[in-house]
């Protein structure tokens, strides 16, 4: 007799699940969550995230895990970007254009400067 | 070694707590145990625990240990950084699904006042990852529901919990479940109504984007209280983004076994189909939705009898909205009785609305029953911009109504909106300033409501037809004595006799704009004039003494109705004028008067 319950199989299932997260870079220094829903993409996140995953794919940025999300509701602020930093409080910026992208890698994610007045 | 993420609350009060002593002292201990390359902190803003302050979270695992102090510290780096062993002793039980929320986005004003259970993971996690929905909690609630809980449990639970169905009607969900588990099977239907046709509503799109196996798992879970192997959402095409990710959901759910024959190795099984619906906002009401499943034309039919007893294909059919089905894995996870402390006498739970219209935080909001409109407009939303004043704020769209200010105070629950004179309605929330029309909104509305009409019959069909050809006089300026009485009484006799909730509810933003802004209507019938300045027929346009005859006005006149030599004052031949506005537009020196 097949002895696991549905309860236990989904704390393992779980327990892997972080497993994989943390093995796709989770613990990585620096995390960026790019807004991607149907209002962050019509306010022109697709953009945005492009200029990201090209700095990564380029090499310009390291040790940066990039993730996407759904709206967290900030409809007249979007696209929305988010640095999460290891030891720091989340930075969360608005309006974010792909110059603005541009500008997040070269000055936060690279030098460690929030741009204080696109934060939201 | 096992790596290790700590988060640290650094919200005002565990700030207070000496958070950022325990912080320094982790640093210290990890740094001392030569173990830094494998242990990260992170800070995160208020998690909504303070009572429990200082927080620390270590991840994988997720720890949360709550009243730490500085003597915890080596203990913590020890134990459970060095040998791996979490430490009871300071570890919370309480993990409400909704903390979640907290932990990321803090305590900004925004999301203060809101508690997030549906869209608990809406920002949050990658909506395209099943692991991120499985490390936080994800289909737990299915696999406690498949170890140690009957069918009978599970509907008892949602009777007790107090849910109410969130796609406009309020109906006890517990109840729905318990009538449709008692109907024979062995073939019944689950059924997702993700058609939201209200204009301006966007909550169900936003929640399956966010987190679509939220809205899966709420299904399996109906489909095991009821006793259905068989779930359709029915969802319109216009929403290819949310599709796309559900798909992906539905894909990944099966590979994991959580949808499919003998679900995570338990005796049941259930799998879930989607359906494009085009479209039509009729397409929501529920037997017009099952109609348009079996491949009808979607059109209402009258209940009795209701889907519960005779659904899709004439089989028992348990039909609940988008966010109703998100309520349910937290209802199973933390409680019936923890649920029911949330909200009002009659209302439990939470509330999504889609803030539109005249406020600064346009976007979506999830609030708890009784919280205030005020509250909502003016804390969540950040009240009216451009120093406006607010005017009425409109709930339940096209079936719903208008509450001017003295409504402020109402509680969002069931009841007190009815009460009031709107209704819940499935999330829409307009909020109107000094600057709208009240009649041209309620135009705006039924011109709506007219045209989804499914014409299947007389007084919905007819009626509102009429309606709005009294509207649309009344805001070109040709009015008629006895109009708003004659709106009354055909809007009352649509609501009484209309097959369906679109007619019955049709009318309602024709009354309720009559009932509290009356005399905006009698200005457009006797003085023909439209205090906001957005009929345009209505405005009369002059041009003052302050021309300078630059002609800008004369160039873009489509009617050749303004005249003037440069540099001399123009005049406009109110014969030739079609109110089109074009010149006050045009004017850069203020010199035309609009009214
Ligand atoms: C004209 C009309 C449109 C409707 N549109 C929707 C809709 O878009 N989404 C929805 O969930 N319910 C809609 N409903 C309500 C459904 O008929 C039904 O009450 C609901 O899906 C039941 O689910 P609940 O109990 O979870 O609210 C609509 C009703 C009417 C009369
Ligand atoms: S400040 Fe830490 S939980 Fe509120």
């Amino acid at each position: 007799m097949n002895m696991v319950t549905p309860l236990e199989l989904i704390r393992k299932k779980r327990a892997q699940a972080v497993g994989r997260i943390i093995s796709s870079g989770y613990l990585s220094t620096k995390r960026v969550y790019v807004g991607m829903a149907t209002c962050e993409i019509a306010a022109g996140s697709k953009d945005v995230m492009e200029v990201f995953r090209e700095a990564i794919a380029g090499g310009t940025l390291r040790d940066v895990y990039l993730s996407q999300k759904g709206c967290a509701g900030r409809c007249n602020l979007e696209p929305t970007v988010e640095v999460i930093e290891e030891g720091k409080i989340p930075v969360k910026y608005g309006r974010v254009t792909r110059e603005r992208a541009r500008e997040i890698i070269d000055r936060h994610l690279k030098k460690g400067e929030i741009i204080q007045e696109w934060v939201i | 070694m096992e790596k290790y993420v700590i988060t640290l609350c650094d919200g005002t009060t565990c700030i207070q707590k000496k958070s950022r002593e325990i912080r320094t002292a982790l640093e210290a201990e990890i740094q001392k145990a030569g173990i830094a390359d494998r242990v990260a902190i992170h800070l995160s803003g208020c998690l909504g625990m303070c009572a429990k302050g200082p927080i620390v979270i270590v991840n994988p695992g997720y720890s949360m240990y709550g009243n730490v102090t500085i003597n915890d510290v080596p203990e913590i780096v020890q134990e459970h950084l060095i040998k791996g062993r979490p430490i009871a002793r300071l570890t919370i039980d309480e993990d409400h699904l909704y903390n979640r929320f907290f932990r990321v986005f803090g305590d900004a004003d925004f999301f203060g006042k809101q508690m997030r259970i549906t869209l608990r993971n809406c920002g949050i996690i990658d909506p395209e990852n099943i692991d991120d929905y499985l490390a936080l909690r994800g289909y737990e609630a299915l696999a406690k529901v498949l170890t140690d809980m009957t069918p009978q449990k599970v509907v008892e639970t949602v009777k007790k919990s107090g849910l109410r169905g969130r796609g406009g009607a309020g109906f006890p969900t517990g109840v729905k479940w318990e009538l449709t588990a008692k109907e024979p099977g062995p073939e019944k239907y689950v059924i997702c109504n993700a058609d939201e046709g209200d204009p301006g509503a966007f909550m169900d799109r936003s929640a399956i984007e966010g987190d679509p196996h939220t809205v899966i798992e709420g299904m399996i879970i109906g489909g095991f209280a009821i006793g259905s192997n068989k779930g359709i959402i029915y969802i319109r095409a216009e929403y290819p983004l949310a599709i796309k990710r559900l798909e992906k959901a539905l894909a990944d759910a099966r590979k994991n076994g959580m949808l499919g024959d003998k679900i995570l190795g338990s005796d049941f099984s259930f799998d879930i189909e989607i359906r494009l619906g085009a479209g039509a906002f009729v397409c929501g009401e529920e037997t017009a939705l099952i109609h348009s499943i079996e491949g009808a034309r979607g059109m209402p039919r009258p209940r009795p009898p209701f889907p519960a007893q005779s659904g899709l294909f004439n089989k028992p059919t348990l039909i609940n909205n988008v966010e109703t089905w998100a309520n349910i894995p937290v209802i199973i996870l933390d409680g019936a009785d923890w649920f029911s402390s949330i909200g009002t006498a009659t209302s439990k739970g939470t509330k999504v609305f889609a803030l539109a219209g005249k406020i600064k935080n346009t976007g979506l909001v999830e609030v708890p029953m009784g919280t205030t409109l005020r509250e909502i407009v003016f804390n969540v939303g950040g009240g009216i911009p451009n120093g406006k004043k607010f005017k009425a704020v409109q709930t339940g769209g096209p079936s719903g109504g208008c509450l001017p200010e003295k409504y402020l105070e109402t509680q969002i629950d069931y009841e007190s909106l009815a009460a009031a004179g709107s209704i819940m309605g499935s999330g829409g929330m307009i909020v109107i300033d000094e600057d709208s029309c009240m009649v041209n909104m309620a135009r705006f509305f039924l011109e709506f409501t007219q045209d989804e009409s499914c014409g299947r019959c007389t007084p919905c069909r007819e009626g509102t037809k009429r309606m709005l050809e009294i509207l649309t006089r009344i805001s070109e300026g040709q009015g008629q004595p006895g109009d708003i009485e004659k709106l009354e009484r055909l809007g009352n006799m649509i609501k009484k006799s209309s097959l369906c909730g679109l007619g019955q509810s049709a009318p309602n933003p024709v009354l309720s704009t009559i009932k509290n802004f009356r005399e905006e209507y009698e200005e457009h019938i006797h003085q023909h004039k439209c205090r906001a300045g957005v009929c345009t027929s209505l405005l009369t346009f002059e041009i003052l003494d302050s021309c300078v005859g630059c002609g800008a006005c004369k160039k873009v006149c489509p009617s050749e109705a303004i005249s003037g030599k440069r540099k001399e004052k123009h005049a406009i031949d109110p014969q030739k004028c079609i109110h089109c506005g074009q010149c006050f537009m045009a004017c850069k020196f203020g010199a035309i008067r609009k009214g």
